[in-house]
């Protein structure tokens, strides 16, 4: 019954209009951003850089490398964005509407149901990260061709790759994102299960992470950043350190679990102690 | 079929139900009466397992719902006011839905209750283009798919007009010769409770204020009609006997406790007055219920059958 109960979740989650909105303006953004680059003096810097430091330049401008510079803007802004929103309507939107009432009058224990619909809130954040890495190395590709990857963030990275290293880890790149998706979706679904409306729960959600990210990087908390939520959900730009810390991002990924545990035990506490009224 | 034993609700600073004792046959078609914010939803909430009682036992099909939700929600089926459906979906597909919370379904078993809810041939469209009387035809379906024994109607035909109304009293009635269902029917609409129920509870302010067979409800007010020469001067020989008390509109004494109407017929006959008919009172739900809500009916409380 489970597999079949979280098949109808599915269907209920990718039944609505507003769960493609994240993937549409995902598309909307990379092509933007691609075209930008393409017919805009915007990758000069990153040419400069590259040549500046013995390499050409046309070998690592590609595909692979547009498409990993475009994951940054998506994976600050628009992945936490679509992740909570669809995260914050999970079980909110369900009691709003009234069909949360509709479903417990059957026979389901509160916490099954809680799981089946963290589990489709997963997967729709594995799904969004899939197409965010696929849409962005296709459309990337399409403009720019194959060729190795160069990843440059002022003061943390410097890293070139053949290409099909840098595929490499422009993969497990996104594994890693998923954990981070997960994460912000969880956090977005506890509160969820709190008696708010589903905006409620997802702006909420936001504020957490952006005043964590905006925190952490105030130099006073430099120190602490261990602490914060976000720096361990940017683990997975350590891949493109190299050596890649493997040892710190195992650390930030139990972490992250351990979140994820954490949310879910929460918002089902929560979920349980509660009056479900018309 | 249902039990409720001391069942209180609070939501502070106000109990929306206290003390509420309330049993249910297997079965019968059970009236909840009461004013909006009775205590009635908040009853049916707990009975669903919805709503945590502060206090007591709820036993639905003989297992605690607080306890034991899955085995005491086996064979129920609820339909809210205004049910609601995931709207962007089929009617099909909700059913699927809905369904499959209680155990697997099969398709034949949707056909064979969609066409006994009258809703074939348009379960694949949308539900959002579905009228009212559809949506209740389709909040009767998801009840129905998981073969119920107790059936829970809290205000099904709220925001239907006449024409459904009256349907929906025809398909409780169906629902109960065909299907053998217990039905709880709470609702506002007295004519309707009147017509379709063996027994009734009425709340008010989170109490029970009367259960009992309708035909309890309607002798409870303890009124008798007197048709006497002067009904004024009989009342104020009787009251000043101390056989009454008090009088209602319309010819009608309220004997005192464990006076007979034989005691008042001697006592008046004694003084000279002509009695021409002494008899009880037998009074419309709908008077009943407004005397109990006025506070001027006895809630007769008739624990259980």
């Amino acid at each position: 019954m489970w597999l079949i109960q979280l098949r109808n979740e599915l269907w209920k989650l990718f039944g609505k209009k507003r769960t493609y909105l994240g993937f549409l303006m995902i598309v909307l953004a990379q092509n933007i951003f691609i075209l930008t680059f393409r017919f805009s003096h915007a990758s000069r810097n990153a040419i400069q850089v590259l040549e500046g430091n013995g390499y050409p330049a046309a070998a690592f401008m590609s595909g692979l490398t547009i498409a990993t510079i475009l994951i940054f803007p998506m994976v600050y802004l628009l992945l936490p964005l679509y992740t909570s929103l669809v995260g914050g309507d999970l079980v909110a939107k369900e009691a709003e509407d009234g069909t949360l009432r509709m479903i417990l009058c059957r026979p389901i224990s509160r916490v099954q149901l809680l799981v089946i619909k963290w589990l489709a809130g997963a997967i729709f954040a594995l799904l969004l990260v899939l197409f965010l890495g696929v849409s962005g190395f296709l459309f990337a590709s399409a403009w720019f061709g194959w060729g190795g990857l160069f990843v440059f963030v002022p003061g943390e990275i410097f890293s070139v790759y053949d290409p099909w290293s840098g595929l490499r880890f422009y993969v497990a790149a996104h594994g890693l994102m998923v954990i981070k998706a997960v994460t912000v979706m969880g956090l977005a679904f506890m509160l969820s299960c709190f008696n708010v409306k589903p905006a409620a729960a997802t702006i909420l959600a936001l504020s957490i992470i952006f005043v964590s990210f905006i925190m952490m990087n105030i130099p006073y908390f430099k120190d602490l950043q261990v602490w914060f939520v976000t720096y361990h959900l940017n683990a997975w730009q350590w891949l493109f350190l190299q050596p890649v810390p493997y040892w710190k991002i195992a650390s930030s990924m139990s972490l992250l679990a351990g979140f994820n545990f954490t949310f879910l035990l929460v918002g089902v506490t929560v979920f349980h102690s509660r009056d479900i009224k018309s | 079929m249902i039990q409720l034993r001391q069942v209180s609700k609070l939501f502070a600073p106000q109990w929306a139900v206290r003390g509420l004792d309330l049993e249910i046959a297997r079965g019968e078609i059970f009236g909840l009466l009461g004013h909006n914010g009775a205590g009635k939803s908040t009853a049916i909430g707990m009975m669903l397992g919805q709503v945590w009682p502060t206090a007591g036992d709820i036993l639905v099909g003989g297992h605690d719902v607080t306890l034991h939700r899955r085995r005491a929600l086996e064979k129920v089926g609820a339909i809210f006011e205004s049910p609601a459906f995931y709207d962007f979906l089929s009617g099909w597909r909700n059913l699927e839905i809905f369904s499959h919370y209680s155990a697997r379904t099969t398709p034949a078993r949707m056909r064979e209750v969609i066409d006994w809810v009258g809703l074939a041939g348009r379960e694949h469209g949308r539900v959002k283009t579905y009228s009212h009387g559809m949506r209740a035809r389709l909040a009767l379906a998801q009840a129905l798919l998981p073969k119920p024994e107790l059936l829970i109607l809290d205000e099904p035909s709220d925001g239907l007009d006449p024409e459904g109304i009256h349907e929906m009293r025809q398909t409780i009635r169906r629902l109960h010769r065909e299907l053998g269902l217990t039905i709880l029917l709470s609702s506002h609409l007295l004519s309707e409770v009147e017509q379709l129920c063996t027994r009734i509870a009425v709340m008010k302010q989170g109490r029970k204020v009367f259960e009992g067979s309708l035909a309890q409800a309607r002798l409870a007010q303890d009124g008798v009609r007197l048709r006497t020469a002067d009904f004024a001067a009989a009342a104020d020989l009787l009251t000043r006997a101390g056989l009454i008390t008090g009088t209602l509109d319309g010819g009608v004494i309220r004997p005192g406790p464990g006076i007979g109407t034989d005691e008042i017929v001697r006592r008046l006959v004694a003084a000279g007055m002509p009695v021409f008919e002494i008899a009880p009172v037998e009074q419309t739900l709908e008077g009943f219920y407004l005397a109990l809500m006025n506070g001027s009916a006895s809630g007769n409380v008739n624990p259980s059958p």
